[in-house]
């Protein structure tokens, strides 16, 4: 029993690391390499504002704001110029801002590894079917619940999320109904952005701060963001929560084989339904 | 925006065609004792090429800057953490007149630059990688390590075990090779100690996620928990069984588990654990007292064990060097081999001539809360092994 | 003279500067600029011919890497035929990932080459480690025995090294001038079109991307002769990235462009990196610009100053 719920919150997790890439994957169709970067920001900044204030939550909210500033300046200073070129140009561009996010980084903090903790309300432990079940799991539980039922009313039931799909799904149309398309991308990018150094600050407590964080969780983003199918939030909730309950029964029965597996369900996925194992598209076309 | 990408590329251009022509000539008469260092300064690694940079620096300084009456010149190298910018430094470097190269941090660069330095016949001076096969019986002839093997490691986990008096033990290794031979050689030492091993986990390298394992640990009966994992791995799980209280029931130990930068890393729940230490600024004796005093007067912070463990290596091998008195690099080879180092600053150490592995004691050591001038957590030296327990013989 | 002929002189230049420069100066760092342009060469004909972007290139270089070193050091094969292999298997398992990968396209395509080749990777760190060291690698990987001539020299191997250049960039402008090349450049430029004349785009694509899996297998292997060494390090996805960087910055789609991106890169590595710890940082920036404002990298940069220079003078 023990195993689901951790299982559960690793899940959660992975689906709050994932869920600012398959965003900007599916509004703007851009794979965001700079994603892990985004990520370890939000951890660092999260760790200098617990430091500076003391609040675990101050770090938590502030962190995804500052960082959303970042991927707004990333967005209209160097993919605006190239939307109208093949989408590989824009992935490769997010590909550079790795190395100079990185570097920023490792500037403004050194090399010491950071470290965080969870706030008071959730540091102890909970005894639950036989085993001390840490607090602050519960906390990711419900947390990345509550983020993706924000995200999927936002998306698909408010007007916000009307004029995204519309401007992501036809622009030009989108501009002809007074849609402002260029802002409405920036809007979005930056929303990532915010949510991968929001994903960075929830996972700070569980994991050492480090340079090399960013390149750990990059392709555990992409494996959920594929089975879960294309800038869909509902899917990546799904293959989020599907590929942690492997985790947790491949770490209960079989550790060393657990990054294969997901690599099995990954490759699997891509070869048989290359649109995502919860995508919708797929079953209408 | 053309004038822009237009000037940096024509300057990037310029530079490689020109900087082709910048490469340092060789010269035939040294009139420096010149090192090569490649050690790993960019990258998550980077926090140990600062400490061995600044180790080997003192060690230099502190005999006044000179080798064989030339002045001593340091080439400082950025690894990357990566065999291939490894290699090809050390390869330039050797072209330029390095008389030795000093480096890598990752047992992966190091292997790698000893195909180089064999080749050359350069003398390579390791004073960090772990693995044991870099130094091995009738292995490389101008290799020389003066730091702690994992092997030499794993058995001070072991005599640790016995020593705390603990009897049932789950293990835990990062999947590799070398851990996982660790852990077999781990397992047949305490079986013949007779304590049991209940149960054994080897989860990925990088694994991100211990919570299952943790939780899967906690409903045992295990007495101790050895954790063969190094760097951020041993973190993660440090601060995710912190959480679930597993420290409170099991002694949480390791061979290379923690050292001060680790455990600051991991904060308060590090408290407790146990691990193999390389160096440490606390040893009690006057080399290591002058070395740490000298140390914090020039950087002003407590020296790390990367440091620790430069300057020793350092130190001892151009002492050699200056003992021959001659620039013939295989009269240094031979004055290294069997060489005894009675006040080194981590005791008596001794090159072993089959295998060019230094004989030391193992200090072993548990993060306990520290106060002012230390660091907040600090590890407190709790046993120290003598080498006949921790080297078997030198065998083929 | 063009602008070709001009990025020709140029490569030409970069990789002969051993024999101009006084002590063959420079010639570590032209080696692994030679070694590394025969992956370059053949990676753009996937990327810059065929317009397939793969994130997947690490595993036929790494694979070949060790099928070099296995061969040589444990079967004691001898090293050219040991360097055919590492060809035949890096070819191979292109073979195989495009089986798999061909039948998506454009960012999928990307995603699953990065996805198989971190697979490879996974399992050359863990599973395999009794043929591959696991994550520390095999040192010791040899370099070839023939008329009695001593590799092991650096100034030696440069000739080795030049000729499987040469070669390589032979048979690279072969394929883009023969009806393959030809074929790719128009499904590349409209796949549906190319189709409806009549030409197997998938299996065009297969051929092509197992092509550049034998380039990136023989480089593989010699960079591990070169650096006496192979570890997993090798096949990791930042390989396969450091590709891209260096083909977008010298130019895709072009013979001597990606060879021009290939020596800007190593010699970033070799001379930035004395001068800053924060290269990889600069090397970013230089790439962010280029790639906004120079979408055919070096090789463009050159064709536009020529044709400003000799406004007529276009061939």
């Amino acid at each position: 029993m023990s195993t689901i719920v951790i299982g559960l919150s690793m899940g959660m997790l992975l689906f709050l690391l994932a869920a600012g890439l398959t965003l900007i994957f599916g509004m703007l169709r851009v794979i965001n390499f700079a994603h892990g970067s985004l990520y370890m920001l939000g951890a660092y900044l999260s760790f200098q504002m617990v430091n500076l204030t003391g609040s675990f939550w101050v770090g938590l909210a502030v962190a995804p704001m500052i960082a959303a500033i970042v991927g707004a300046l990333m967005e209209r200073i160097a993919l605006r110029p190239v939307y109208d070129r093949d989408h590989v140009y824009q992935l490769l561009l997010t590909f550079g801002f790795i190395l100079v996010l990185d570097e920023a980084v490792r500037i403004i903090w050194g090399l010491e590894y950071k470290q965080m903790y969870p706030p008071e309300l959730f540091s102890g432990a909970i005894e639950m079917f036989g085993s001390s079940v840490p607090s602050y799991r519960l906390f990711i539980i419900g947390f990345g619940a509550a983020i993706s039922a924000a995200l999927f009313f936002m998306l698909d039931r408010s007007r916000y999320g009307m004029i995204i799909r519309a401007a992501s799904g036809d622009p030009e149309m989108a501009r002809t109904l007074g849609i402002n398309v260029s802002l409405v991308r920036t809007g979005v990018f930056s929303f990532g952005a915010g949510l991968a150094a929001l994903g960075g600050a929830a996972a700070g407590p569980l994991f050492p701060i480090e340079l090399g964080m960013g390149f750990n969780i990059i392709i555990d983003s992409f494996i959920v963001v594929i089975i879960g199918g294309l800038g869909n939030i509902r899917g990546a909730v799904m293959a989020a929560l599907l590929i942690g309950m492997t985790r947790a029964l491949g770490y209960s029965y079989a550790p060393s084989w657990v990054d294969f597996l997901t690599f099995i369900l990954l490759i699997g996925t891509l070869i048989l339904r290359p649109e995502g194992l919860f995508s919708r598209k797929g079953r209408t076309a | 925006m053309n004038i822009v990408k237009s000037t940096i590329l024509g300057a990037a251009c310029a530079a490689l065609i020109g900087g082709a022509g910048a490469f340092p000539a060789y010269a035939d008469e040294p009139e420096a004792f010149k090192i090569g260092a490649v050690l790993p300064f960019s990258g998550p690694y980077g926090i140990i090429g600062k400490g061995m940079k600044q180790g080997a620096q003192l060690a230099i300084e502190m005999r006044g800057g000179k080798v064989l009456g030339k002045p001593v010149e340091v080439t400082w190298e950025d690894s990357e953490t990566k065999p291939q910018p490894a290699v090809q430094k050390a390869t330039r470097l050797i072209s330029s007149g390095a008389q030795m190269i000093f480096g890598a941090a990752s047992s992966a660069s190091t292997a790698a630059l000893q195909g180089i330095t064999e080749q050359r016949k350069i003398p390579l001076l390791v004073t960090i990688s772990a693995d044991d096969k870099i130094t091995r019986a009738n292995g490389y002839h101008y290799t020389f390590r003066t730091s702690n093997t994992l092997g030499m490691e794993i058995r001070m986990a072991m005599e640790y075990t016995k020593a705390a008096g603990l009897k049932k033990i789950y293990a835990v290794g990062a999947d590799y090779a070398v851990t996982r031979d660790g852990l077999e050689a781990y397992s047949a030492a305490a079986k013949e100690a007779g304590i049991e091993i209940i149960g054994v986990d080897f989860a990925p390298l990088g694994n991100r996620d211990y919570s299952v394992i943790i939780d899967k640990i906690a409903k045992t009966d295990a007495d101790g928990v050895v954790l063969i994992v190094t760097g951020s791995d041993g973190v993660t799980f440090l601060k995710q069984a912190g959480q679930a209280g597993l420290g409170k029931t099991k002694t949480l130990f390791g061979p290379v588990l923690q050292d001060e930068v680790l455990a600051a890393a991991v904060g308060p729940d590090a408290v407790g654990a146990a691990s193999g230490v390389r160096y440490h600024y606390s040893v009690d004796n006057p080399a290591n007292k002058a070395f740490v005093e000298a140390y914090r007067a020039k950087f002003n912070e407590w020296p790390d064990s990367f440091a620790g463990e430069a300057f020793d290596g350092m130190s001892w091998f151009l002492d050699i060097v200056d003992g021959t008195g001659s620039w013939d690099r295989e009269k240094w080879v031979t004055a290294f081999e069997g060489s005894v180092r009675e006040n080194s600053v981590e005791g008596r150490k001794e090159m072993r001539a089959c295998d060019h592995q230094a004989l030391q004691v193992g200090l072993w050591g548990v993060v306990e809360k520290g106060e002012a001038p230390y660091p907040d957590l600090r590890m407190k030296i709790t046993n120290i092994f003598q080498p006949e327990a921790l080297f078997p013989e030198c065998a083929e | 003279m063009n602008s070709q002929r001009l990025m020709a002189l140029l490569v030409a230049i970069i990789i002969s500067a051993p024999l101009l420069l006084p002590d063959g100066q420079g010639i570590g760092l032209v080696n692994a600029i030679l070694i590394w342009s025969i992956f370059v060469i053949g990676f753009d004909l996937v990327f810059g011919v065929a317009g397939m972007l793969s994130f997947g290139h690490a595993a036929f270089f790494g694979v070949g890497a060790y099928t070099l070193s296995l061969l040589t050091m444990r079967m004691g094969w001898e090293f050219i035929p040991s360097l055919g292999a590492a060809g035949v298997v890096g070819g191979a398992l292109a073979l195989v990932f495009s089986y798999f990968a061909i039948r998506v396209s454009g960012l999928f395509f990307a995603l699953l080459t990065l996805a198989l080749s971190q697979l490879i990777y996974i399992m050359a760190g863990t599973k395999l480690r009794m043929l591959t060291g696991g994550v520390d690698g095999i040192a010791g990987v040899p370099r070839p025995d023939l008329f009695g001539i001593d590799f092991y020299d650096d100034g030696n191997y440069y000739f080795f090294l030049l000729a499987l250049f040469i070669l390589a960039l032979l048979i690279s402008g072969l394929i883009r001038i023969s009806p393959l090349g030809q074929a790719l450049k128009a499904i590349k430029s409209n796949e549906v079109r190319a189709e409806q004349i009549g030409f197997n785009v998938q299996r065009l694509r297969r051929s092509v991307f197992t092509i550049s899996g034998v380039f990136a297998g023989v480089s593989g292997g010699l960079l591990a002769s070169l650096i006496f060494y192979v570890g997993p390090q090798m096949l990791h996805w930042t390989t396969s990235g450091d590709v891209v960087i260096m083909v977008l910055l010298g130019g895709m789609g072009t013979l001597f462009g990606p060879i021009l991106g290939v020596a800007i890169f190593e010699f970033m590595r070799e001379w930035l990196s004395t001068q800053t710890s924060h290269w990889y940082g600069i090397l970013g920036l230089i790439f962010i610009i280029c790639t906004i404002g120079m979408p055919k990298g070096i090789a463009g940069l050159i064709t536009q100053l020529w044709d400003r220079i000799m406004p007529g003078g276009k061939s």
